[in-house]
């Protein structure tokens, strides 16, 4: 296992140790707080790193969370009947979507970075075509879901770790899980081993699409309204806490565990730069580096990955 | 197109592709442009006005000068998203610099467009140094500067167009003729002059469709592509100062989301993520079809967000007619060592 | 005692002339504006620790205020630290940005909201553990995470706006109305300002509105593509400044500025820049000093004295003929007149 591979652990722990000198940071509720905040990255960042470690890109992930967060809040408008539509809607579009983006990966051989960023585009012309302010309201089984406590736990965190948990062993212990990790390796060389690489491939993003279903509906919950804006930029900070956490872009190689280190690791970058009380635009030119210096970190292992 | 004399011993596949069959993708575009026109005429006839259409070329002029350093990038087989971030830093440092003075105009301008190279260079040093992905690489240094032109800035536009500056920029000769939509068009042909006739542009295209073959015919990637992407940056600046002569000082983010424009302009005029093939002659076209459209969405008096809708079909519709085209020659002729299938990416 | 007297008879005059634009609209929910707050609960003693939970600072107007916010801060002695966060128009993290806040144990927090329901349930747990919550410069907000507001009435704006507007265009003729982004207080108020003072005149239509998002290029851009949609367009109203130019140009371009009648923006610097040199167009204020107001109404809340809902700080008009004093030719355009001391001014 190369060094790179648990970098991600060793950063995590030099960036506890320093946030512990912290006042403010060692308090419980603050560290329920960066648990929760982070909990719906985690969720898009898991489905992400399905996809990447499956050698593809979904670049769509965002808008469609976006998506989710106004229909589901639009649909449901509040009321506790709803809850139970609300969530098979999000969970039905996110698969939708997750469908056709991958026929259409199959079919039309084009590159999944062009493919992504074109149904990225539609679905952002969807969101706002049908609002371009935040409606309805969040029902209150879904705030639970983002913001409310088990046993005096937070719930988000929770359930990221019980989805963690179930990605981790589907991609290691699951025929499907070595299916992705084949052909994230080599798509040809799959294919001669008998894998039927377009139906791994449609699942992979299927999975994407349930990933920004559950975080959509995070989202929701913790903002209580539709807001149409509510996804963007999602996607490139999923993509960045797989890079981050030692998924190779060009396919193959890559854990769950080192997905959900990343993650938490950028929402601890996040909350120790506003209790430091360092100004925002500072912390846009830091988060830009941190991209980069993901990147960087980031061996494809002498194969050149996509553009 | 260049002599036999000149070319390397090594003889890659793909400029004998290129040279041979290129035809049909590059007039496809023009077609679309010419047919999507024709249709836009008859919801309005202001699509056959000619003072109508130049200004769509000035309004598309920014999105179009950095177009162009996005396709030098792309046909060399990388990709920079940073040019919306670009443009707007030197949309705010050009004015900020002039600071209202007729005479600051020629220090700004130049220290804008170094400002912009400078990016690109440490673009270029960091895609080349490392193999990773120049997609989201470079979606991180946008990241970065949008933080540097908030630090810098202070959070307001500071700056003040120096008197003059704008109303060049925005004169329109013979009564019709935008100055900047002169400019722009006057760029991508100095572009496309270059790509084809230029040993740089040759070698973009050597280095885009067969990497290996490059090496061994003795073209020093790492160079190359240090200075594309440079090459990117200097048009950013530039497409940002285009951008403060059309609009004046505005925000901290006025280029936000030209990026994507930029790269839709260049996937529809036929350049692909592999590099090797398309041109700036076809982001031209892909421009002027793209702004057309986003015209005729406004026009209609349609939801402005339907452009969005509109830019992400036609983007999936046109690599897909593109990959069918190439593969379907290229199966016919043979001639494509295919070395993508075996990478990992589809 | 002759300058005296013109003094006096010109107040008088001045009052009289701007009695019709005073403002004969209800203004925002009046009744819930006035309502006393009981503040009993939030009185604790110095020092404060002023929290800011900016929804985004990357705009010339809230970086004014926020300036005024320190000024006023730093004029009582009471107020030991300014904390100020940016959500960078995510509303998601402003609702983080907010519960950072809380645990940081401010006193007081000042906010302009990106979404203004999103982060009501953050709001209520800062009020629910007595931190009182002040709504900054964005709209009225009656709801139980926002013990007060310090704001500008749209509405009141809107109305003074379409007024003149309506008065310089004789009370007839066809506009189209350009709005600030889509669902915010200010395009919603301003809109609904506007179909409220066409009631009274008939012969005015309004032939589209459109959203430009305060973005001078945008305005322009669509007001290139409503120019060609419509042959004959009167008048424009447009109380952003920021996007009153870039509708002005489009018009110049197109030839066809004589035609139109510009509605009084706001005290945008460009704009007023704009108006000194084309002697139209006029502006209604959308003071920054909103800002400083805010402080005083969270001190006061922090004192215990009851205060009112809504505190309103008022608009002027100002005409082209005095737009002179208001704007700074030498300062850039993306500035606003505001009555910051000097050394206050953003640097």
């Amino acid at each position: 296992m190369r060094l790179t591979d648990r970098g991600i652990y060793w950063v995590l722990a030099t960036v506890l140790a320093a946030a512990a000198l912290i006042p403010e940071f060692r308090s419980l509720g603050n560290l329920a707080n960066v648990a929760t905040q982070s909990a719906a990255l985690a969720v898009l960042a898991l489905g992400q790193t399905f996809v990447i470690l499956c050698g593809l890109i979904d670049l769509s992930v965002g808008q469609l969370t976006g998506l989710i967060v106004v229909l589901v809040c639009d649909v449901a408008a509040g009321q506790d009947a709803m809850t139970a539509p609300a969530l098979l809607l999000a969970l039905g579009l996110g698969a939708a979507s997750g469908a056709i983006t991958g026929l259409l990966n199959n079919r039309l051989r084009i590159h999944p970075l062009i493919l992504t960023f074109g149904t990225m585009s539609v679905l952002q012309g969807i969101v706002f075509t049908y609002t371009d302010r935040s409606v309805g309201r969040a029902p209150a089984a879904i705030a639970w879901l983002a913001d409310g406590r088990l046993l005096g736990l937070p719930v988000a965190p929770l359930l990221v770790l019980l989805l963690a948990a179930g990605a981790h062993v589907t991609l290691t212990r699951t025929r499907f899980g070595m299916h992705v990790h084949a052909v994230g390796g080599g798509r040809d060389n799959a294919r001669r081993a008998g894998i039927d690489t377009d139906r791994v491939a449609a699942t992979v993003f299927v999975i994407s699409g349930v990933s920004a279903s559950i975080g959509g509906l995070l989202v929701a919950g913790r903002l209580g309204v539709g807001y149409p804006h509510a996804g963007a930029g999602f996607e490139l900070d999923a993509i960045v806490a797989v890079v981050l956490g030692g998924t190779s872009l060009a396919g193959g190689r890559g854990s769950v565990a080192g997905t959900v280190a990343a993650v938490l690791l950028l929402g601890l970058t996040n909350n120790v730069l506003n209790l430091l009380q360092i100004s925002s635009f500072i912390q846009m030119l830091v988060k830009g580096l941190i991209v980069i210096g993901a990147i960087l970190v980031n061996q494809p292992g002498g194969r050149r990955a996509f553009a | 197109m260049s002599t036999e004399a000149e070319r390397p011993r090594v003889r890659p596949a793909a400029i004998a592709s290129w040279l041979n069959a290129g035809w049909v993708e590059r007039s496809a575009i023009w077609v679309v442009l010419v047919a999507l026109l024709g249709v836009a005429a008859l919801f309005s006839d202001a699509f056959l006005q000619p003072s109508y259409l130049f200004n769509m070329v000035r309004q598309a002029a920014p999105v179009g000068v950095a177009a162009i350093g996005v396709t030098l990038v792309m046909v060399m087989g990388g990709v920079d998203l940073s040019v919306g971030a670009v443009i707007s830093l030197a949309a705010v440092v050009a004015a900020v610099l002039m600071d209202g003075q007729a005479g600051n105009i020629g220090y700004a301008l130049a220290a804008t467009l170094t400002i912009g190279a400078a990016i690109g260079f440490a673009n270029g040093v960091l895609v080349a140094w490392n193999r990773g992905s120049p997609f989201i690489l470079t979606l991180g240094t946008a990241v970065a500067v949008y933080g540097l032109t908030q630090i810098y800035s202070g959070g307001t536009a500071r700056g003040i167009v120096a008197p003059g500056f704008r109303e060049f920029f925005n004169e329109r000769i013979g009564g019709l003729v935008p100055v900047l939509a002169l400019l722009f068009l006057a760029a991508a042909t100095i572009a496309v002059l270059v790509q084809r006739t230029t040993r740089f542009g040759r070698s973009l295209y050597l280095v885009g469709s067969n990497p290996r073959a490059a090496r061994l015919a003795g073209l020093r990637a790492a160079r190359l592509t240090v200075t594309t992407y440079t090459l990117s940056g200097l048009l950013a600046a530039l497409g940002g100062i285009a951008l403060l002569a059309r609009s004046g000082v505005s925000s901290t983010f006025a280029g936000r989301g030209f990026e994507f424009d930029a790269l839709a302009a260049v996937v529809l005029g036929g350049t692909t993520f592999e590099g090797g093939r398309g041109g700036v002659g076809g982001t031209v076209a892909g421009l002027l079809v793209l702004f057309v459209a986003f015209n005729l969405v406004n026009i209609l008096g349609l939801n402005y967000n339907v452009q969005r809708l509109v830019a992400g079909v036609i983007i999936i519709v046109a690599s897909a007619a593109y990959t069918y085209l190439t593969s379907r020659r290229l199966t016919e002729s043979r001639l494509w060592p295919s070395h993508h299938t075996s990478e990992g990416a589809p | 005692m002759k300058t005296r007297l013109t003094a006096i008879c010109a107040a008088l005059v001045l009052i009289v002339a701007a009695l019709p634009l005073t403002s004969l609209a209800q203004g925002v929910e009046a009744a819930r504006v006035q309502e006393t707050v009981a503040t009993a609960r939030f009185k604790r003693a110095a020092p404060y620790r002023v929290g800011v939970a900016a929804g985004y600072l990357s705009n010339s107007w809230v970086v004014f205020c926020l300036q005024h916010i320190r000024y006023e801060a730093a004029r009582h002695k009471e107020i030991s630290e300014v904390l100020v966060t940016d959500a960078g128009f995510n509303p998601g993290k402003q609702v983080a940005d907010i519960e950072d806040l809380i645990s940081k144990n401010v006193s007081l927090i000042l906010y302009w909201p990106v979404d203004e329901k999103a982060i009501q349930p953050a709001l209520e747990k800062a009020v629910v553990k007595g931190i009182p919550t002040v709504n900054t410069g964005g709209g009225f907000t009656y709801s139980p995470g926002t013990v007060a507001n310090a704001f500008i009435d749209q509405v009141v704006l809107g109305d003074m706006v379409a007024r003149q507007l309506f008065k310089d265009m004789r009370g007839k003729g066809k506009i189209v109305a350009m709005l600030p982004i889509a669902g915010t207080t200010a395009a919603v108020d301003q809109l609904a300002a506007l179909r409220t003072a066409m009631k009274e005149f008939s012969q005015i239509e309004l032939l589209s509105a459109e959203y430009g998002d305060w973005n001078r290029a945008k305005a322009k851009q669509i007001t290139e593509n409503l120019l060609q949609r419509h042959p004959r367009i009167d008048g424009v109203f447009s109380p952003a400044g920021q996007m009153s130019i870039g509708v002005a140009e489009a018009f110049e371009e197109a030839g066809r500025l004589k035609e139109v009648v510009m509605s009084p923006g706001d005290e945008y610097n460009g704009w007023l820049k704009w108006v000194a040199k084309h002697k139209r167009g006029g502006a209604v204020t959308f003071p920054t000093r909103v800002g400083q107001e805010a402080v005083r109404l969270g001190l006061r809340i922090l004192n215990g004295e009851p205060v009112k809902r809504g505190l309103t700080v008022p608009s002027e008009y100002i005409s082209p003929a005095s737009i002179s004093r208001y704007v700074e030719p030498t300062r850039p355009d993306d500035w606003w007149a505001s009555t910051l001391p000097e050394e206050w001014k953003p640097k």
